[in-house]
Parts: C-alpha cells; structure tokens; sequence
C-alpha cells in the first residue's frame, strides 16, 4: 500500500471514529436536556418560535422552568406534559402523532397516494392497449374501407 | 380519473369547507383549550399593594374574575373601565375580581393600580408561574373561575362590559342573582 493509500483510509477511520463517537449512547446532561426541551416548546408570546430561539421574555421564564424542573429530577415527558396541560398540543412545535392532532402527519401521505392514483389512472388511459378496438369493431372498420375503396373513382391529377 | 378518487376528491373538499366555516364561525378571542373546564391552579402571592396575601382558596365558593394585566400593557387600559364597574357592582357580593400582574415591575404595576382606580386584590406572578399555569398566551386575559372551582371560560384580549356582566352572570348561581 502506497502512502497516500494509508493516509486516505486513516483519514477515514478518523472520520468514522468521529461520527460513531459524536452519535454514541450517552446520557445527556441537564444543559442538553434543557436546549433539547426548549427547542420542542413553542414561545407563547412568538409567532412560530420556539422556546430556546425566541429572545422574548415569557420564553426565558419558561427557559427558566424547564431549567427548574431539570433540576428538581422530572422527566422530559413529564416537563412537555406541565406546559401541554396549560397550553395543549399547539405548545408542541410539532404536533405528538398519539394525539388527534398527529392526523396532521397522514394529510402529505394522504396527497401523494392521492397524486400517485391520478398519475397511474392517467398512464393507464394513456397506453396503447387501453384504446384498442375490440375484434367486432376492426371487422366493421375493414367493411368500411372495403366499401370506400370500392366507391373510389381513379383520381386525376387535373393536368390532363 | 377513477369513480371513487373522484368521489374522494369531492368528499375531502366538502369535509374541508364544512371544517373552515365551522372554525369561521368560532370567536377567536374565546379559546376553549388547555385549561378550560379543568380545576383552578392554586396561587399564593403577596399582595401588589399592602401587605398580606391573594390566594384563590380564599375565595373557594365565589365566581372569580382572574385578571392577567400590565401597566405597559394599552389593551389592558382600554378594559379597566369594565373591570371596575364590575368590581363595584359586585364587590359585596359572590364575585370577586384579582388581578395578576404580568411582567411588569412592582412599582410601574403599583402607579397603574393608583392611576386606573384599581381596587380589587391585585398580586405580581411568580415570574411566569401562574401565567404559564393557566395557559396565558398574551395580555389581557381574563379567567372565569365558577364556584366549583372549575376554570369556566377564558376571554383573550380586551373584555367590554357586556361580555363581562354576562359571563359573570352566567356562573353566579341563580339564588344570588
């Protein structure tokens, strides 16, 4: 092996040894937690902001309660249910799929099996075979242009 | 396009129309989520002016107006005429009006109070506590709180005097009225 050849895959070994170690099992500290909680919450007072993002002052006093419910032990899901029993699911930024509320995520699915039905229906309607005339009307169609042919006068080119 | 996509497509477009005009016809200002129909979170505070407290177990058994304001607050300024005749019509009566002030300073909430004739038990949240318990989303906001303790109805933004009188007029028992 050349060495540049051994300097690629250690370049790569490194890479790899660097993603496996930022996505490892871990247990995450309360700083993390509250950034992971907060970004979920939505900023009340906002207009589509969430919690850790909005610079307003009811997000920091609600920053400020999740940073004391970490600390007081409560679980993530019991902090998101503190604030969803006041506020309901819209404090979610996105909407939990358990709840009626996660209907929201089968209207995409819904539209592009919708599109993918029109889209098939069409091609079917399209193809050669759909619009192929059946035996009796071919038979019909000869008779006609037998019949046709047979009328026909030898055709003159005016010249004459 | 097959029979029954067409007939989806219609029925989905149908289902939507009538999903819109209901939404439509629903007042944005009176939001029936989060907090509604559940019990009263409990608060004790330290009274804006005077000493002593404003709990809500004190008034366990009256109709309680919780009103959420503050003195930069123009809206809550437009409703504090409502809120005072309210207070003034039932203040020996079963109902009783707190204010709660929302983000604002002790003292700039304490000059609003004497400016705006402000007489009824007033108290400063706990930085957000009782706001976020509540569910308060932006000032003014009034709760109505029944006399079985349970959060009968919310209005979002400035309250008239006739959306007043008769919410309050709606939970007083009929024996009181």
């Amino acid at each position: 092996m050349t060495r540049e050849r051994l300097l690629i895959v250690v370049a790569l070994l490194a890479i790899v040894g660097a993603l496996g170690w930022s996505v490892r099992p871990h247990e995450a500290t309360a700083a993390e937690r509250v950034d992971h909680i907060t970004s979920e919450l939505r900023c009340v007072t906002c207009q589509g902001l969430s919690v850790k993002d909005s610079p307003a002052e009811s997000a920091r006093q609600m920053r400020d309660l999740v940073v004391q419910r970490v600390a007081e032990g409560r679980t993530d899901d019991q902090i998101r249910d503190e604030f969803r029993a006041s506020y309901g699911d819209w404090v979610l930024l996105s909407p939990p799929v358990a709840s009626w509320t996660g209907l929201i995520w089968l209207v995409p699915l819904i539209a592009v099996a919708a599109g993918l039905a029109v889209a098939i229906g069409r091609v079917r309607t399209s193809s050669p075979t759909a619009g192929a005339p059946t035996a009796s009307e071919l038979a019909a169609l000869r008779d006609r242009v037998a019949r046709e042919e047979a009328l026909d006068l030898p055709q003159t080119d005016g010249a004459e | 396009m097959p029979r029954w996509l067409r007939y989806s497509i219609v029925g989905g477009i149908v289902a939507l129309t009538v999903v819109l005009m209901l939404a439509f016809r629903h007042d944005p200002l009176d939001i029936r989520t989060g907090t509604i129909n559940r019990p009263a979170p409990a608060f004790v505070l330290d009274r804006l002016e005077g000493s002593g407290k404003v709990a809500l177990a004190d008034h366990a058994g009256k109709v309680v107006v919780l009103n959420f304001f503050a003195s930069w607050c123009i809206p809550c300024k437009e409703e504090n005429p409502a809120l005072v005749r309210a207070w003034e019509r039932y203040r020996t009566s079963d109902v009783v009006v707190i204010g709660i002030l929302y983000q604002d300073s002790l003292d700039s909430g304490r000059r609003y109070l004497r400016d705006n004739g402000v007489t009824w038990p007033t108290a400063a949240d706990d930085a957000g506590r009782i706001a976020f318990a509540y569910g308060v989303r932006g000032i003014p906001e009034t709760y109505f709180i029944g006399t079985d303790g349970i959060i009968a109805g919310r209005h979002v933004g400035p309250i008239d005097e006739t959306t007043l009188f008769n919410a309050i007029e709606t939970l007083r028992p009929k024996a009181q009225r």
